[in-house]
């Protein structure tokens, strides 16, 4: 047990560390300069080339790649995950300002999506065959296919240009006015909703149409139990089990934010941070948000290694050899 | 999760969709009386964030100067027509050589904290410029020896500079945002400023910041050079531009910063309380040939290609009418010192004899061959530039009239300039045939840009993206920057723009007309400043000078 266990810790290290040499290395793969945005804009290739050398070497720029990545993996190790480029903040303080927003935003999108996609998924699993069904699942391919930035602007265009129903950016007030956050927060969680709750209706209907053909539900039958307790206590619990895979993988991904979503709408939270971040080649706070993500999405996928025996003891079972 | 699924198609059916919706609605032309010139609230939506509105710590140069322009002054400013005008200064008088320039300085501005703004303050300014040369609005600064208040009197500064300079004025006096030396003598690291460190003596008080959602700035009542016409800004950051026309049309926001697209601009005006100012830009749009590289290093097949380009076409197709042709002289007819008198001429013709004597011959599949080898180039062109993708495929189409293939190779800005601009330093070189590029409008303001663009000597001619090489060129731009009086230096940038049309180091193809849309039934009181758009300081004071 201790052994297995030193084993997975061994590869959530290896992998944090390919996910550190990663971070370093993608920032600085991308064609252009981060002159611009350490010189302040842009007027940075007019500036004097003395000067420009002393405002790279001042952001450490000018040393070499390797010298740069021990600074960075030493600085990491202190939890220093540097300061950005563009206004000498910390990166942790842009990545804690915009993190609760993001967690707003999509851990809310998040529940409704796994509500309606269960829900929706497993209903349309049970009525297969008759149009309902059909429908729900033509409705889901739709909707799954459908860009978020997309459907983000019929939404802006529908409830916020037409009916005048909805404002269309931003959080209005934020967390001071609750109403008017709420209101702000309606659209792009419609948006993120009607795009991520597809996988989560085909997971849920796939299994379950699986799972009703077994044979446990077959004998469950022919003992006379009902409908309703035969669906929901011996057929949605095994079947929820995949879909509680692509839920931890979700989860994992929440903290990247919605990063198109959160543009569209002007959401101040942790995917505009990466998008700007890359825009403007602010290499430290791309390092930090992508490291947040990878530590995220390691430690959800631990969470949902031990989490499976929960939901099917089957798991918990030794393997018998046959 | 990240979803970055949407493409140009969805942005295409989008602008469709909002379209439609804006048809679909029974909307009439806006009353042609005019809205009201002042406004309790007025919403600007802006594309990104611009720090803490200091000289320092905005990001861009548009709109962020314009923003930093409501909270510093500068000591002139450039009216509408960007005639020159006292602010904080009452007036300026250079002596005979344009070596020294004496300064009277206004007494009764305050700094929005109260203390007093002095002459001293302008010695600190330009100081800390100098100490701290990283900001976007670099001045011109190295030519200054001394800047020393006047032994008479306390409220009067003398500037002197190491060589002459006719438009130091313009150059320095209308672009240094004076600082307050009792604030920012603490700051060593300008690019950190505070908040509480945006104390300036402008027409509006940075009042509150949120990073990555907007800002909010309140009349400065006791300003002393005009009338805030505005008594509340609001700046809403909306980083996609069809989320900002939303809204527009919505009156969330009041006036949109960036440009129109005409397609949008013609839905838009039909929208009922919305308008849509027009207004020439200074803003240019080149073909960039690599001036080192064969054949472009031939100034006769530069000038062929040059010929074979129908500007009003690609005005007339790109722009939708929207926009100006190029002078083949650079310098934007409407700009201070222009050549008017000169004129591209579309000759295919014309570019095909060129061709013939420099020595390209008829080849395999109507492509000419030259020094044995077919006239096949790549043209790169920023991606996420439309327009500019779109005038560069009707250039390949032109060339390929008189025998010259272009395949147009998009990518992405950072992509070219790593290309064009390798590290933005021209003495690094450059790996390209043809490009698309482009200018922004500051670089009409000062006509020693010319030489930046041109000169071949790289510690001068940091701008000089085409590898220009040519020793005529050199001394023209030798002889504008090095001008002691103002009529000198009109004579040698009008030489300088002969010189471009004769050599031809790049295809000046068009200058886009600018098109912003506002809310004319929230506030009409804007002020279109020529090549520079809506967002001028007239547009927010009314101004007494």
């Amino acid at each position: 047990m201790v052994g297995r266990l030193a084993a997975r810790l061994g590869e959530y290290g290896i992998v944090l560390a390919a996910a550190v040499i990663l971070n370093f290395a993608l920032p600085r793969a991308l064609p252009g300069s981060p002159l611009r945005t350490v010189a302040g804009g842009e007027s940075a290739g007019a500036l004097p080339t003395e000067t420009q050398a002393r405002l790279l070497r001042s952001y450490g720029l000018d040393q070499s790649l390797w010298r740069q990545f021990l600074d960075y993996v030493r600085d990491l190790a202190n939890l220093d995950l540097g300061n950005s480029f563009v206004d000498g903040s910390p990166v942790a303080e842009a990545i804690g300002r915009a993190l609760p927003w993001t967690l707003l935003l999509v851990g809310s999108s998040l529940v409704l999506t796994v509500l309606i996609g269960v829900a929706t998924g497993a209903l349309a699993g049970y009525r297969r065959r008759v149009g309902k069904g059909n429908g729900l699942l033509s409705g889901a391919l739709l909707l799954d296919s459908i860009p978020s930035f997309w459907l983000g602007m019929l939404l802006i265009a529908l409830f916020g240009v037409t009916l005048g129903l909805l404002p269309t950016f931003g959080v209005g007030a934020g967390f001071a006015d609750p109403g008017d956050l709420a209101g702000h927060l309606v659209l792009p969680v419609l948006t993120l909703t009607l795009t991520g709750f597809g996988q989560f209706f085909l997971v849920t209907r796939s299994s379950m149409l699986a799972v009703l053909s077994a044979d446990h539900i077959e004998h469950a039958r022919a003992r006379g139990i009902g409908s309703a307790r035969r669906i929901f206590r011996h057929a949605l619990r095994p079947a929820l089990l995949p879909a509680h895979t692509v839920l931890m993988i979700e989860i994992g991904y929440l903290v990247g934010g919605a990063l198109v979503v959160e543009t569209v709408f002007a959401y101040p939270g942790l995917g505009r941070v990466t998008f700007d971040a890359i825009r403007a080649k602010d290499f430290p706070v791309m390092q930090g948000t992508f490291l947040v993500l990878t530590l995220t999405v390691v430690v959800l996928n631990a969470v949902a290694d031990a989490t499976y025996a929960l939901i099917d003891p089957r798991v918990r079972r030794p393997a018998v050899a046959t | 999760m990240v979803r970055a699924r949407s493409g140009r198609l969805a942005a295409v059916a989008v602008a469709v969709l909002l379209g439609l919706s804006a048809c679909g609605t029974e909307y009439s032309t806006p009353a042609d009386r005019p809205g009201p010139r002042q406004a309790n609230e007025v919403t600007i939506g802006v594309a990104g964030d611009e720090g803490t509105l200091t000289p320092y710590t905005h990001q861009t140069g548009y709109p962020g100067r314009n923003l930093v322009a409501l909270v510093y002054d500068t000591l002139l400013d450039r009216d509408q027509h960007n005639e020159l005008k006292p602010l904080l200064a009452t007036g300026v008088e250079a002596n005979q050589d344009n070596t020294a320039f004496t300064v009277p300085l206004r007494t009764d501005v305050r700094w929005h904290d109260g203390k007093p703004f002095t002459a001293a303050d302008v010695v600190f300014s330009v100081d800390y410029h100098r100490q701290h040369p990283e900001g976007d609005s670099v001045p011109a600064i190295a030519n200054v020896t001394a800047v020393t208040p006047r032994a008479d009197t306390v409220d009067t500064v003398v500037f002197t500079l190491a060589a002459a300079d006719p438009d130091f004025p313009s150059r320095l006096l209308a672009d240094l945002r004076i600082l307050p030396e009792h604030v920012w003598s603490t700051i060593d690291a300008p690019e950190t400023a505070t908040v509480e460190q945006a104390v300036g003596t402008g027409p509006y008080r940075l009042t509150k910041y949120t990073k990555d959602q907007g800002y909010e700035l309140s009349a400065n009542a006791e300003y002393p050079i005009g009338r805030p016409k505005i008594k509340t800004i609001k700046i809403a950051i909306i980083p996609e531009q069809q989320t900002g026309i939303a809204a527009l049309r919505t009156t969330e926001v009041s006036v949109l910063s960036g440009q129109l697209p005409a397609e949008q601009a013609a839905g838009l005006r039909r929208q009922p309380g919305v308008r849509i100012a027009h207004g020439s830009s200074f803003t240019s749009t080149l073909l960039a040939f690599n001036n080192g590289r064969a054949p472009f290093d031939d100034p006769t097949v530069r000038a062929a290609i040059s010929a074979a380009i129908d500007q009003q076409s690609l005005i007339d197709t790109v722009l939708r009418g929207g926009g100006q042709p190029g002078s083949p002289g650079f310098w934007h007819p409407d700009a201070a010192g222009a050549d008017t008198a000169l004129r591209h001429d579309y000759d295919p013709k014309h570019a095909a004899e060129l061709l013939d004597k420099a020595g390209a011959t008829p080849g395999q599949d109507g492509i000419r061959v030259l020094a044995g080898k077919p006239m096949s180039y790549p043209l790169l062109v920023q991606s996420e530039n439309p327009r500019r993708v779109r005038a560069a495929e009707l250039i390949r189409d032109m060339l390929s009239e008189v025998g010259i293939a272009v395949k147009v190779s998009a990518m992405d800005s950072d992509s070219v300039d790593a290309k064009v601009w390798p590290e933005l330093d021209v003495g690094k070189g450059r790996d390209y045939d043809l490009a698309m590029w482009g200018w922004s409008a500051p670089v009409m303001l000062d006509p020693t840009s010319m030489s930046d663009i041109l000169d071949a000597d790289t510690s001068v001619g940091r701008l000089n993206i085409t590898g220009t090489n040519d020793a005529d060129i050199d001394g023209a731009a030798g002889r504008l920057r090095d001008a002691t009086t103002t009529d000198d230096r009109r004579a040698a940038l009008r030489d300088l723009q002969g010189l471009v049309e004769a050599k031809v180091p790049f295809v000046t193809l068009y200058y886009p007309e600018d098109s912003f849309g506002y809310r004319s039934d929230v506030y009409d009181g804007w002020v279109y400043q020529e090549g520079q758009g809506l967002l001028a300081k007239q547009s927010f004071v009314d101004l007494r000078w």
